[in-house]
């Protein structure tokens, strides 16, 4: 018999709903407080302002790193899109189950080890006397600026982003029923095209949900702009740890990070809804 | 009459605004093996998911040997089922799967193995006791399910289209098998199913749903020959069925106007009133075949043959009527032999009006 | 699938395919790999051409006493983290699993959202909740924003298993006379239990990763959140290398072992 209410149902769903009240949402809802809160003396003072909020607004250097920020984390997720794709097309579609399966594997290894490690070992490749400029110096090369550039903190992004994007759009074309493959060469439809116009229309969902969880990975990392693009532009990450440090602006940080958190969920429902466009489900 | 084991009084079942089950009343006798027979989304499942416990009625009451058991969990009902998937615990081995029951009942592990073993035996799949289930095959499964339902020795048994995994052959091995089990140990058994012949083969008893209502209930035979509804006619498909209106002939007989012409009934059209609409159901057996005008006969059709199917002993040649109306009729192939049977040749049906007989439009 | 029709395949097409996913998965290893390397190799500024095979890094770390009070931490958070977000994830997963109720999406969002909130952000919010609700600054606050981040992994895991569940199995043992308690005990946790047990060595991996390195390096007794923003102003050493091996191996083995649970030996995944 199914009673929605019993205390053996609220026994096993309880619990997390406990836990992510205080510990997830409680927490968040306190962000909303403190952003209203104030410093005087480096002490924090409850209260109701709405200077903070101001104060960050009203400063450039808010919204160039916002600019940066946003920039950045959607070039990140478009090129991350584009490197993964013919890799993932490649496993679900040119590889056999078993070879399948290893990549599958072997693609789930980097979320085990530390992003931190992997940052830091890219230092070794990129700096002025790494990996890379030694080698370009071999053929009389170099050395070039590598670490401390944009260029840099994409390829930190990626490092971050690639292994999930390959995933899902893995796991999405996997699922692409093969005979409408079969069924657009049927009907002369060359293979290029046949990816444009039959392969990412169908597996479009998980495509740009996998964009979407690269761009929330960039759009909050704190990591990589700071180790390879060496703190330079300042990206709202960077902004918020510089925040809590310089005086206890902790009221502050935390204007960043509900803007950040209101731009995410924004981001989120347009990718989502672009995603479902023109589907019934 | 004796009290009946189980009785469904006026029990419905509605999901939000969707009625499963309509009112309905419903008596499974002791001993009995009851079919109940319709095509998915009938309420079959839903009714005997009601009587496991595992849906509660909307309204009514369910009785099991004359106590109401609405509300007992389904854990404290003695209605041990076999599932459609069979749904055998696959981290048990297959003993461990019969003791099941035996164990949720707090009976101690000596006497549990030891009835459990019984079973086995009696199933035929001793050897098994030790394997896994998913090295068995689909019917010894089957009988692994069977077994672990039947150790506690229930007054009856429910089965949900055990058989609806296995092969033709098997299921019809397993029909025979269930078949005795029944009458062997005396256990009611409530049996769903979407096939006809499963249900035909087998059942004391058959009920007939569609829609959440029970449109027939009765021997097979009598389900057979004379199906009390359009929707029975139509579901067993051996009727050929003549929609029309009820008038009188010439003669002063009960008749029906039929597109594809009137035929006169038997027994003066119990009773129907003129003008009432109706439908003549005649048994595909029931129909003769002529290749030139029958002199005697009273009801007959000139049709046009447009097919014929093969199966075994029997054939079935389609006809088309002027009017449109498809007739089956099936006979042996002694019977066809002297016929020059052709598509696209004309023939002569006929039957006698005490093989027809009416259903209510 | 290699399966298909031959004639529509280009050789060429294929085999470039194929070489860039090769480079895809250097582009992927080369970092971890060279970690690996380089917390063998003896100098101070890692590069090419390499020193000489040393194990220094590694001798460094096991001498830092603080190291070994780190090791003990997060081995005790990382058990502590993984236990709880089990248990938490499994009543979760079981409640999608079983119960349909209003409100259910909100509860499904709040199980699985806490991974895609920026680290910087929930580590700014903990900080500030936990110090006002005087939970900061010890292993315990540590424990506590590991399983908001690592129950939802539990829960996928544990749900994933429940799919390959017969829908009919739960009411079959009720329906041969087990409560639902019983039920719980005798067929929902023993068909889960691999998922169970995956489910408690990644949310261990998870935690150790995370909470690993930042407290190996600054070595400090602190919270997660600080620690983290403290590092990252701080130096950083080879020693992160030989670190970062010694936690990778110890994460791949959790998964490993998880993964073989999962993709379970014997009688526990039925294929039916």
């Amino acid at each position: 018999m199914r009673r929605p209410v019993s205390l053996y149902g609220l026994t096993f769903s309880l619990p997390l709903l406990i836990w992510q009240l205080l510990f997830f949402v409680f927490p968040l809802v306190f962000l909303v407080a403190l952003s209203f809160w104030t410093v005087r003396n480096f002490r924090l003072e409850a209260g109701f302002d709405t200077v903070n909020w101001v104060t960050m607004f009203g400063r450039p250097v808010f919204w160039q790193a916002y600019a940066t920020t946003l920039a950045m984390a959607a070039g990140a997720a478009a090129l991350t899109s584009a490197l993964a794709f013919p890799c993932a097309y490649a496993i679900a579609f040119k590889l056999s189950p078993a070879a399948r399966r290893w990549a599958v594997f072997l693609m789930v290894i980097p979320f085990f080890t530390s992003y931190l490690v992997r940052v830091y070992s890219w230092q070794v490749f990129l700096s002025d006397v790494g990996i890379i400029n030694v080698m370009l110096g071999w053929i009389g090369l170099g050395p070039f600026r590598l670490l401390n550039t944009i260029g840099a903190t994409m390829l930190g992004y990626m490092t971050l982003g690639f292994p999930l994007v390959v995933l899902l759009q893995l796991f999405s074309l996997v699922f692409v029923d093969r005979t409408l493959i079969e069924a657009a060469h049927n009907m002369r439809c060359g293979r290029l095209r046949t990816v444009f116009a039959v392969v990412i229309p169908s597996a479009r969902v998980g495509l740009v949900i996998a964009a979407l969880f690269s761009f929330i990975l960039c759009f909050g990392d704190f990591v990589s702009p700071i180790y390879l693009g060496g703190g330079d532009p300042t990206t709202l990450s960077i902004l918020i740890t510089d925040t809590t440090k310089s005086g206890q602006q902790w009221p502050r940080a935390a204007v960043i990070a509900l803007t950040m958190i209101a731009t995410l969920m924004v981001v989120a429902f347009l990718a989502v809804r672009f995603a479902y466009k023109g589907r019934t489900k | 009459m004796q009290e009946p084991l189980v009785s469904f009084e006026g029990v419905a079942k509605r999901f939000g605004s969707y009625v499963a089950v309509q009112k309905m009343d419903l008596q499974i006798h002791k001993g009995e093996f009851l079919a109940i027979m319709g095509s998915s989304g009938c309420g079959k499942t839903t009714t005997l998911r009601m009587l496991a416990g595992l849906e509660a009625p909307s309204e009514g009451v369910i009785r099991l040997a004359g106590q109401a058991i609405n509300d007992l969990p389904s854990w404290s009902r003695d209605t041990p089922m076999v599932w459609q998937s069979l749904a055998l615990f696959p981290f048990l081995n297959v003993i461990e799967n019969v003791e099941f029951a035996l164990k949720m009942r707090g009976i101690g592990r000596a006497e549990r193995r030891r009835r459990a073993e019984q079973w086995l035996e009696r199933m035929q799949i001793a050897e098994f006791a030790d394997r896994n289930i998913a090295q068995l095959s689909g019917g010894q499964r089957q009988r692994v399910a069977l077994a672990r339902s039947l150790v506690v020795e229930p007054e009856i048994l429910l089965l949900d289209e055990p058989l609806s995994a296995l092969d033709a052959a098997l299921k019809v091995r397993m029909q025979s098998v269930l078949k005795n089990l029944q009458r062997e140990t005396g256990i009611t058994f409530v049996y769903v199913t979407h096939s006809q012949s499963e249900a035909f083969s087998m059942a004391d008893r058959v009920v007939i749903m569609s829609r959440g209502k029970i449109e027939q209930i009765g021997t097979p035979q009598e389900i057979y020959r004379t199906p009390r509804t359009r929707f029975v006619a139509d579901f067993l498909g051996s009727s050929n069925i003549f929609p029309g209106q009820l008038t009188r002939d010439a003669g002063g007989r009960a008749a029906i106007a039929t597109p594809s012409g009137d035929f006169v009934l038997a027994g003066g059209g119990q009773g129907a009133t003129p003008g009432q609409a109706a439908s003549l159901i005649v048994l595909d057996t029931k129909m003769q075949i002529h290749f030139q005008p029958p002199p005697d006969a009273v009801n007959t059709i000139e049709a046009r043959m447009i097919g014929e199917e093969f199966i075994g002993a029997t054939a079935t040649i389609y006809f088309e009527t002027g009017a449109g109306q498809e007739i089956r009729v099936q006979k042996s192939h002694e019977e066809l032999a002297d016929l020059p049977l052709a598509v696209g040749r004309s023939f002569h049906l006929s039957w006698s009006p005490a093989d027809g007989h009416l259903v209510p439009e | 699938m290699n399966e298909q029709n031959e004639l529509n395949r280009n050789p060429l097409i294929d085999a470039a395919l194929k070489l860039y996913v090769i480079l895809a998965y250097l582009f992927v290893f080369a970092p971890i790999l060279a970690s690996f390397v380089f917390s063998f190799n003896s100098d101070r500024f890692p590069s090419i051409p390499l020193g000489h095979f040393s194990t220094e890094w590694y001798r460094a770390v096991a001498a830092d006493p603080l190291v070994w009070e780190g090791l003990r931490n997060t081995l005790g958070v990382g058990a502590a983290v993984g236990m709880i977000s089990t248990a938490l994830g499994f009543g979760a997963a079981y409640t999608d699993y079983r119960y349909r109720f209003f409100g259910k999406q909100v509860y499904l969002a709040l199980a699985l959202l806490p991974p895609t909130i920026p680290v910087v952000i929930m580590g700014l919010a903990m900080l500030a909740y936990l110090s006002r609700i005087d939970l900061s600054g010890n292993a315990l606050s540590v424990i506590i924003a590991h399983v908001v981040i690592c129950a939802p992994f539990a829960m996928a895991v544990i749900r994933l298993r429940l799919s390959q569940m017969d829908p009919s199995l739960e009411p079959a043992a009720w329906n041969l006379g087990a409560s639902e308690w019983a039920t719980m005990r005798h067929v929902i946790i023993p068909f889960t239990r691999p998922a169970i047990l995956g489910a408690l060595f990644i949310t261990m991996a998870v935690s150790f990763d995370e909470f690993a390195i930042a407290w190996f390096v600054s070595g400090l007794n602190e919270t997660l959140p600080v620690k983290v923003l403290g590092f990252l102003q701080g130096q950083v050493s080879p020693r992160i290398n030989a670190i970062g091996t010694f936690v990778f191996v110890t994460s791949m083995t959790l998964v490993i072992l998880a993964q073989l649970l999962l993709s379970g030996r014997g009688p526990a995944t039925d294929k039916e």
